[in-house]
């Protein structure tokens, strides 16, 4: 009776290419893909984030880049520091989480409405990015890592494997660890969807009167689907950060808010999937497009945004899957249609 | 002694702006009691409702459950101290399954494998196992009502509130429900709004009469239909209508 | 003695400088419900026509004080047909479409006039107090801060528009009922929304200069002024800019600008914790 996680064709298909990609990839690609390759993985851990607390909690957050941005900070300060990236990768985990907790508390104990929800997660990720860019000064460090301001942090460590400092990933390591997280998120965060908690989630986006009419807490579960969404934003931000050795305050910009957003949209709001999809293909149009030096970034993901608003409200995915439910039933309607017709001669 | 009453609320008042939805309410209930409220359109029995569940903060007064003075309380926390109730309009998670509403109730008060039976048997009393795999943003407006009833039954509150349970049935619908409303008020308190007068005079003892947000009688069922005054201001209509 | 009446000067160019920046956005915020996420890059198309229109030879002040206004309210206009009109009723998409809007302007204006930065320089010159020197523009600022609100409650209580306005404000359907087009309302409401922030646009040019990401620096401000202060375009505004413009006034004296903004939205969010629907959501709750 219960559609069951086991039981969902959707879900094997996408664990099935994804460990094949992870086994398979690094065998047939060249050392350039790979590095393309792992950059659509972490940035699609960042749009599962986002999908996830809009898709199945019904949290619309055009803050997403102040978790990614947390947690890449976090990473980079935490190992320069430390020397060695486990623990940083954990608490680029659970520091965004826990300061998602905290802002969500104000928020949804709070009550506030969905716009006023947009606008504060909007301000607070301007705000870290106003402070962020104003810590250039060499007094603005901690411990041994210096902020950087506008400049960034140069020079983060690799990832390691756990345990051994001196056992950094090559890029292929680095890539199948990358497709591992990414796997193990998806993985989560469908169990987390399937279980009794993501219902209560999807009860709660269908109707909050009647989920705390039911005694449903609304506010705890709000703060707690958020803050889910905050720690794996933030870890795809230390994820971005060992990638590229660097991180500077652009991680904190509109620009990394609005790109999660444009893919979670683009793939289709209440799917883990599409948004993926999404990722590799709209990466590498903006790739294709960027090398042009036409037009800029801004312009794009602004002109892809309200394009999908307005012609697209249900994402790509849905929208591909009405259309192809479309034709199936027009060609149906044809093929009855023709037989009818066919059958109308033949009487003649 | 007051903890005979499960519910009690005293000068209970709603204002919204300059309008007074309820005025002055002192309303009380028996454990295990059922009681109909009667009353005009706009008499204040919804909003009357909606501050004894939490939706709305009265503006002044207080509401006791079992002796805990539980005004100002957050809804769930209401909901979780033993109050169930059908809002008039139906609240229901659309976008999913007649048996997943169900189990969401269920799953409150029972662990998981419970849960499951409970739902199916909620169901099965409430005449909506047919439906079980349909969507319930689909279905019609009497279905709507008994699934919410399961909902509200599923958790097994000692109060249950009714906001108008027969609006949109069908006869056989209204007869079930009928029995359910009294088989339910054996383990647990009921109020019941409504304004179907058969459907009133089947399941109905002691009734309470609102007007303009206050409380205009409260007597037997039978003396209250041959009151005159409660005929002028809710019934009278109806009759002349009749006439 | 001197350093008071400077502390005070200050801090009310701070709230009408917030007044300035927020009451476009409060203005269409008040009436629709809306919050316009492309607010700071109609305030950099203010500031942008200022400068051009300086720079070919037009007078300074009425680049500033008509030209900006009328370009950037025609520009709303065209913005509320074209986008914002399919997205009634859906408010979560009005914001990111508006969203989209703003990063498309950016890049498009990135790509048009380059991504420098460019200025005139401030005009009037400066007042002494005492041993002080105070711009002269800091009191044009709040002049113009007090007329603005001035005009706007005008307009609301004494003219038929404003009626209308208040009507459709009030109760969309039953204005509708009543034969007034609402569409056309919310259509004058977001171009005088937009012709108010581009005067804010134009009026702040001369201090900051202007350059295509310079948005990004007020919106901030803005936004936390028009929610914190709630439905009610002129009480809210101005009760969230005077608390708020005093706080972040206070805490840039005490530490510097770049605590003023997290100052800000702390305060805000403390606020929005105890008032969900902004100030003028509990307290002035029949105020305009």
């Amino acid at each position: 009776m219960e559609k069951t996680l086991a039981k969902d064709i959707g879900f094997w298909v996408m664990l099935g290419i994804g460990l094949a990609v992870m086994f398979i990839g690094p065998m047939v690609w060249g050392l350039f893909e790979i590095m393309q390759i792992t950059q659509y993985v972490v940035l699609s851990v960042y749009a599962l984030s986002l999908a996830y607390i809009w898709g199945f909690g019904g949290i619309l957050s055009f803050g997403q880049a102040a978790f990614f941005g947390l947690g890449a900070y976090t990473f980079a300060v935490a190992s320069i520091n430390i020397g060695e990236t486990t623990v940083p990768f954990a608490l680029s985990f659970l520091l965004p989480a826990a300061f998602g907790a905290a802002l969500g508390y104000f928020m949804f104990y709070g009550r506030l409405s969905d716009v006023y929800l947009g606008v504060v997660t909007m301000v607070v990720t301007l705000i870290f990015w106003k402070l962020i860019n104003h810590t250039a000064g060499p007094e603005y460090s901690i411990g041994a890592a210096r902020l950087g301001g506008f400049n960034g942090i140069p020079s983060i460590p690799i990832l390691n494997v756990p345990g051994d400092a001196k056992a950094w990933l090559d890029p292929a390591q680095m890539f199948q660890a990358f497709m591992g997280i990414l796997i193990i998120v998806y993985l989560c965060l469908r169990l987390i969807i399937a279980s009794d908690f993501g219902r209560v989630s999807v009860g709660i986006r269908e109707n909050e009167t009647r989920a705390s009419l039911l005694g449903y807490d609304i506010r705890r579960h709000k703060v707690i689907i958020f803050a889910i969404g905050s720690g794996i934003a933030g870890m795809s931000g230390a994820m971005w950060a060992t990638y590229q050795t660097f991180i500077d305050p652009n991680a904190f910009s509109m620009e990394m808010s609005a790109k999660a957003l444009v893919w979670v949209m683009a793939g289709g709001v209440g799917t883990l999937a599409g948004p993926i999809l999404a990722v590799i293909l709209l990466q590498w149009l903006s790739l294709k497009l960027g090398t042009m030096h036409i037009l800029n970034n801004y312009f794009i993901l602004g002109a892809i945004l309200m394009g999908l608003v307005l012609l697209l409200p249900r994402g790509l995915l849905p929208s591909l899957r009405l259309l192809a439910e479309r034709l199936w039933h027009l060609g149906r309607q044809k093929m009855d249609a023709s037989a009818a017709s066919r059958k109308a001669t033949s009487d003649v | 002694m007051s903890d005979a009453h499960i519910l009690t609320t005293e000068k209970l008042v709603m204002q919204f702006g300059g309008v007074t939805a309820v005025d002055n309410v002192d309303f009380s209930l028996k454990e295990g009691e059922l009681r109909c409220l009667l009353g005009p359109n706009g008499a204040g029995k919804s909003t009357f409702f909606k501050c004894l569940t939490g939706q709305l903060t009265p503006t002044s007064g207080t509401i006791k459950l079992r002796g805990a003075d539980i005004t100002g309380w957050n809804t769930h926390d209401i909901v979780n101290l033993g109050v169930g109730i059908k809002t008039q309009v139906p609240n229901l998670f659309n976008g999913i399954s007649v048996y997943e509403n169900i189990r969401m109730a269920a799953r409150r008060k029972h662990l998981k494998p419970m849960a499951k039976e409970k739902a199916e048997q909620m169901m099965e009393k409430c005449g909506v196992s047919h439906l079980a795999r349909r969507e319930v943003g689909l279905l019609a407006h009497g279905q709507r009502q008994l699934v919410e009833l399961a909902m509200v039954l599923a958790e097994e509150p000692p109060l249950v509130l009714l906001d108008e349970p027969a609006a949109g049935m069908t006869g056989d619908e209204r007869d079930r429900l009928a029995d359910l409303v009294l088989e339910t008020a054996r383990s647990a308190a009921v109020i019941v709004v409504e304004h179907d007068m058969a459907f009133i005079r089947r399941i109905a003892k002691f009734v309470t009469v609102f007007n303009r947000g206050a409380i205009f009688r409260e007597a037997m069922i039978d003396e209250i239909l041959s009151d005159r005054a409660v005929q002028e201001i809710y019934l009278g209509k109806q009759a002349d209508v009749a006439a | 003695m001197d350093y008071v009446l400077i502390i005070v000067i200050e801090m009310l160019r701070a709230i009408s400088w917030l007044v300035l920046l927020a009451s476009g956005l409060a203005i269409i915020f008040g009436m629709m419900r809306v919050i316009n996420f492309a607010h700071g890059e109609f305030l950099m198309l203010g500031g942008y026509i200022t400068i051009m229109s300086h720079n070919a030879g037009v007078n300074l002040w009425i680049a500033m004080l008509v030209l900006a206004p009328l370009c950037v309210g025609i520009f709303g206009i065209l913005v509320e047909r074209f986008i914002i009109r399919f997205l009634y009723g859906r408010i979560l998409d009005s914001l990111l479409a508006t969203w989209g809007l703003s990063l498309l302007m950016v890049g498009g204006v990135t790509l048009v006039f380059g991504n420098t930065v460019q200025g005139v320089s401030t005009p009037l010159g400066g007042v002494s107090i005492g041993a002080y020197q105070v711009p002269f523009y800091n009191f044009v600022l709040i002049g113009f801060a007090a007329v603005l609100m001035l005009a706007i409650w005008s307009v609301l209580k004494f003219t038929k528009a404003g009626l209308i306005a208040r009507a459709t404000m009030q109760n969309p359907d039953m204005a509708e009922t009543l034969g007034i087009r609402t569409s056309w309302v919310y259509m004058a409401t977001f171009g005088i929304g937009s012709a108010v922030t581009g005067l804010a646009g134009g009026l702040l040019a001369p201090l900051t200069g202007v350059v295509p990401s310079m948005g990004v620096n007020f919106v901030g401000q803005s936004f936390i002024t028009v929610i914190t202060g709630g439905a009610s375009m002129i009480a809210g505004t101005l009760s969230a800019s005077t608390l708020l413009g005093t706080i972040s006034q206070g805490m840039t004296f005490l530490t510097g600008p770049v605590y003023g903004d997290a100052a800000l939205l702390l305060t805000a969010l403390v606020l929005l914790r105890v008032l969900p629907q902004g100030i003028t959501g509990r307290i002035f709750k029949k105020s305009l």
